[in-house]
């Protein structure tokens, strides 16, 4: 093997660059070639957190006359480890992105063309205003009649207090149900929480389906490819990709797509039928163990079975289930993050967490670990009661539908006309349902019902051309956000502050929230009066000022105080004055951080001393406590483990059978059901979609910084299948799915199973106002089909079907 | 001082932010081949099961830097602790600096119409405490800046406690990009070619020492 690259041959070679825009400067360019020191002078650097993805990173805005130059990893944080990634440095273009929806902007031709004008916040605030009155009068005060959905970020709960508490509407839709509700929910129920794996510690884990080296999770990411490799972690990864994160694994076992519960039922077979598992930790902690033990046993869920349904070998099998206990409690099923695949999700789950939990993985250093977290104050909200507003929708789509409904199932019922009562407009915030919810052609007849459309987001996404209205907030860098609390082994308070003042027009959603109720509410007062027989028959008794202002109708009220003031007394009230001081100037802050926090080199900060730590928290006795937690005792962890401890679920054990799930016509143990798996049949291929290091979903498309790096998605394709094709590198193919159709480059290549193909999700934008994402590529969500699971209702994005062609 | 770099191959992700950081910190012109660092992968299949090394990359900062001897209007130059960079005034982009290193690490910025590439960057890595921003913002950490010279520095430690190897030694350059090798042997032997000659600190630092003071006459203070 050579190991000397040549970089140019690696340019030409790898589907991941092209030339972008060869002659643009970076937007720091201007700035950084300046190298005198007194420059250094002017620099304010300000405290952040980066909102390019999820995560929530500390980094700190380096800030010269009212420009962000750069953005830096800031130290302070245990969960991001000193480290900013792709995305996080370029979130400068996402603040200064030429295409940034800058002024608010009303609909002036067909829903979908793209016309818009530009009007003042007061115009949009009125036309909103107008249409919710009419439509809340033809519904007679029916509050659920308007949906609303938001994506994850520091300020979607600001966003979720005004439609679900003051305005009262109960048809919420957020990611989970197209993200990762089956796995936390699996867990939960079964040991009592989701987790954080403590991947600084664990010896072995089996990491199926997720994609650390791509999709970065902090610390995860960062704790363990520094221990992969002969360095700790023996890591096995199962995936029907060969990804960046089965680079670094001991063992690499392609699986065919959505046979995964196949596998890890199998590694159940193995552990108990040798009796392999920790029993001692089991006999403790388990309920219904003889029920499971009978159920894998009798199942048949032997490693030969499981090997043809998998594509994995047995003896393959049975060696992953004996090192895993050999490594136990130090080992981990890994719980994953997207895990809407296929129908028995919540099943595999379920499977999953029993697993670990059988090598006593849970609780203790090494395996699964719940941590602690730090308590903020209350922000107390008067939600108004509101007589006529109708539950959800969505409640019978699946078994256990949340407060975060099922986005597909109630996407259906919209676009379909099957609802109970009429859906008459929605709100969306940051987050973008036309590329990130399965089978786009109906999110457009969904939205193409509604009267009323609105759109809170920083750019002109797809969904935001087919709003009424659009409401350009400010992106992170430009508004301070509510403080937050993470729990985790090192838990942590951090702080987003306003790096520089917000650009145009734009306004953080705290101020749009405030702005807009006290547009409406005024004249929604007056629909609920002429509707809502409890509130009338309480101004008979009371006079109105008092039932509005006791009942809480005043919509404005919990937005009146700045972020700044709200964060204040949420942390104040907690942690007194000299540590707001201390969250203010860091951005983190958590009890004795300045005494703990050591810097060891450029590269390494201990955050806790290690036996401060928060490993083992739950109580070590027959009653509950949540408040309790226990240190790091410097003992084996294997004897901690195998102390009979209190889980946070209904019988306080590891739950091996779900009672309450039989009415709801849900195996009360993880079952195969074939009837359940898609089969591939000759001709055809199964797709799945996925994520990658450098761009996040959708929401980073127009990233001219990130676009150097990946310019469009390719269709990975197995190269000896490519070969009988004659699909070459390159090529431009068609895929047809039942839903849609779509055109993308092949990228045939051997780190892919057969009847498999594959592009990563959140490109091939059809907005024109995004100039660079403009059809970059393909989106998964125009060809995956809308089926769901029947636990949740979330999204089986791995169950569809598709043909290609060569064009 | 004599400047160099370590850099824990083992650990990179291939996530890029150390490109973008790059372009960032010292406003890189915009375009996928105008890299300061890049990472290279080599990948294929062995017994049709396949495999990927990534080798994070940027200038070696060669002692005998073939790009400075070529350089026919000296705007190739060693500066302070033997950290190579073009004065782009002087630069009349002939690009015969681009033909002599073995390492492809030189490009054409067109926006200074001058040849550019890694500075180390030494505008804040010779900071105390400082570090070069592919450095800071790895999420796994995979380099570690720092000087030779310094017996006491994180980076003569670690060299100290490793073994190591350099890309393309053969060209003699004394490229100063220090691969750390894994200890478990089966990965150490996965990411090497046959050939590549492994090396401790005992037997490099006579080596490095002697070159340094030979070339050290040309280091800008
Ligand atoms: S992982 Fe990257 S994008 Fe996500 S918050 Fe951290 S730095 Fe930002
Ligand atoms: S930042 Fe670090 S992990 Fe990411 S590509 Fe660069 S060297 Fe590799
Ligand atoms: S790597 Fe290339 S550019 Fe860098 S010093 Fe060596 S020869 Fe010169
Ligand atoms: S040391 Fe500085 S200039 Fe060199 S590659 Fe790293 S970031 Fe770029």
């Amino acid at each position: 093997m050579k190991v000397e690259i040549s970089r140019r041959r690696f340019l030409q070679g790898s589907v991941a660059l092209s030339v972008v825009g060869g002659t643009a400067l970076s937007g720091t360019s201007i700035m950084a070639k300046s190298e005198e020191k007194t420059e250094n002078l002017l620099v304010k650097k300000v405290p952040t957190i980066c909102e390019m993805c999820v995560n929530k990173c500390a980094a700190v805005a380096y800030v010269k006359n009212g420009i962000v130059t750069k953005l830096e990893p800031n130290p302070y944080f245990p969960k991001s480890r000193n480290m900013l990634c792709a995305r996080g440095v370029a979130g400068i273009h996402a603040l200064y992105d030429p295409d940034r929806l800058k002024y608010p902007l009303i609909r002036a031709g067909e829903r979908g063309d793209g016309k818009y004008r530009r009007v003042t916040w007061d115009e949009a605030y009125t036309y909103i205003q107008e249409k919710l009155v009419k439509i809340l009068d033809e519904e007679e005060d029916n509050r659920s009649c308007i949906g609303y959905c938001a994506g994850e970020g520091l300020a979607e709960h600001t966003f979720k207090t005004f439609m679900a508490d003051k305005f009262g509407s109960s048809n919420f839709l957020n990611h989970s149900t197209i993200c990762l509700q089956t796995a936390v929910s699996g867990y939960t129920l079964t040991i009592g929480g989701y987790g954080l794996a403590d991947m600084e510690n664990a010896k072995y884990v089996i990491m199926a389906g997720a994609n650390r080296a791509e999709a970065i999770l902090t610390p995860d990411t960062m704790d363990m490819f520094k221990r992969t490799r002969g360095r700790g972690m023996k890591l096995v990864v199962v995936d029907p990709r060969y990804t960046n994160t089965a680079m670094h694994a001991d063992t690499y076992l392609p699986i065919r797509p959505g046979t995964d519960l196949a596998f890890v039922l199998a590694l159940t077979y193995v552990a108990i039928s040798t009796k392999i598992y920790n029993r001692t930790y089991v006999a403790k902690n388990f309920v219904d163990f003889d029920k499971y033990e009978k159920h894998i046993l009798e199942g048949g869920y032997t490693p030969e079975w499981a090997e043809k349904i998998t594509g994995i070998k047995a003896e393959e099998i049975r060696k992953v289930a004996h090192d895993f206990m050999a490594h136990a409690p130090q080992s981990v099923y890994y719980q994953g993050r997207r895990t809407t695949w296929s129908s028995n999700d919540f099943q595999l789950r379920r499977a999953m967490a029993l697993f670990t939990a059988l090598g006593g993985g849970i609780d203790v250093k090494g395996g699964i670990v719940f941590g602690k977290k730090l308590p903020l104050g209350d922000h107390a909200v008067n939600a108004p009661m509101y007589a006529n507003a109708q539950p959800r929708i969505d409640k019978n789509v699946a078994a256990v539908v949340g407060a975060t409904g099922s986005w597909v199932g109630w996407r259906n019922m919209v676009a379909e006309g099957k609802t109970p009562y009429p859906i008459r407009g929605m709100f969306v915030y940051k987050q973008n349902p036309m590329l990130s919810v399965p089978n786009s052609t109906k999110t457009r007849q969904m939205f193409e019902k509604m009267d009323l459309v609105v759109v809170i987001d920083t750019m002109p996404s797809d969904t935001a051309m087919l709003a009424d209205v659009i409401l350009p907030e400010c992106t992170y860098l430009e508004r301070e956000d509510p403080v937050q609390s993470f729990a985790g082994v090192e838990p942590a308070i951090i702080l987003r502050e306003k790096a520089i003042e917000p650009m145009y027009e734009t306004k953080p959603v705290n101020d749009i929230m405030r702005e807009l109720a006290q547009k409406l509410t005024k004249p929604l007062w007056e629909i609920t009066k002429k509707h809502d027989e409890d509130v009338q028959e309480a101004i008979e008794e009371d006079d109105e000022q008092t039932v509005f202002e006791d009942g809480g109708f005043d919509l404005a009220e919990p937005f009146m105080h700045s972020q700044e003031e709200t964060n204040h007394h949420m942390f104040v009230s907690k942690y007194g004055e000299e540590a707001w001081k201390i969250l203010r100037e860091k951005g983190v802050f958590y009890p004795n951080m300045l005494s703990y926090f050591k810097k060891i080199d450029n590269n390494t900060y201990e955050y806790y001393p290690k036996d401060k730590r928060f490993y083992s928290v739950l109580k070590l006795e027959e009653e509950y406590d949540s408040e309790a937690f226990l240190h790091d005792l410097c003992v084996n962890p294997g004897d901690i483990a195998e102390l009979k401890r209190s889980f946070n679920t209904p019988n306080k054990k590891v739950e091996c059978y779900l009672a309450s799930m039989v009415a709801r016509k849900v195996d009360p143990m993880p079952a195969w059901r074939d009837e359940d798996y898609v089969k591939v049949p000759e001709g055809k291929f199964k797709f799945v979609t996925g994520r990658h290091a450098q761009f996040t979903q959708s929401s980073t498309v127009n990233n001219i910084m990130l676009l150097e790096l990946m310019h469009e998605n390719y269709l990975w394709i197995n190269d000896k299948e490519a070969e009988k094709l004659g699909i070459e590198f390159g090529d431009t193919i068609e895929v047809t799915s039942r839903v849609g159709q779509v055109r993308i480059k092949a990228y045939p290549t051997p780190k892919i199973v057969p009847q498999t193909v594959f592009y990563i999700h959140g490109f091939g934008s059809k907005s024109e106002g995004m100039t660079f994402a403009h059809r970059n590529g393909a989106s998964d969500n125009e060809i995956i089909e809308d089926t769901i699971e029947p636990v949740h209702g979330c999204a089986n994005m791995h169950d569809t079907l598709v043909t290609l062609r060569r064009v | 001082m004599n400047y160099a770099m370590a850099l824990d191959y083992q650990n990179c992700i291939n996530c890029k932010a150390c490109e973008v950081a790059c372009k960032e910190e010292n406003g890189v012109q915009l375009g996928a081949d105008k890299q300061r660092i890049w990472v290279g992968v080599v990948e294929g299949t062995i017994f049709g099961k396949p495999f990927a090394n990534l080798y994070p990359s940027q200038c070696n900062h060669c002692i005998d830097a073939p790009c400075v001897s070529v350089c026919p209007t000296n705007a190739s130059h060693f500066a302070e602790g033997g950290i190579v960079k073009v004065d782009p005034h002087k630069c009349i982009l002939c690009k015969g600096c681009m033909e002599a290193c073995p390492y492809d690490a030189r490009f054409v910025d067109d926006t200074m119409v001058a040849v550019d590439k890694c500075t180390f960057c030494d505008h804040r890595s010779l900071e105390a405490g400082g570090t070069t921003a592919c450095q800071a913002t790895c999420p796994t950490k995979v380099r570690l800046f720092g000087d030779l010279d310094d017996e006491n520095s994180d980076l003569v430690k670690l060299l100290k406690t490793k073994r190591f190897f350099f890309q393309k030694e053969y060209t003699n350059t004394l490229p100063k990009l220090f691969y750390i090798l894994p200890d478990d042997e089966a990965y150490a032997k996965q990411s090497v070619s046959h050939d590549t000659i492994i090396h401790t600190w005992d037997d490099i630092k006579p080596l490095y020492e002697e070159a340094k003071n030979r070339r050290s006459k040309e280091w800008k203070k």
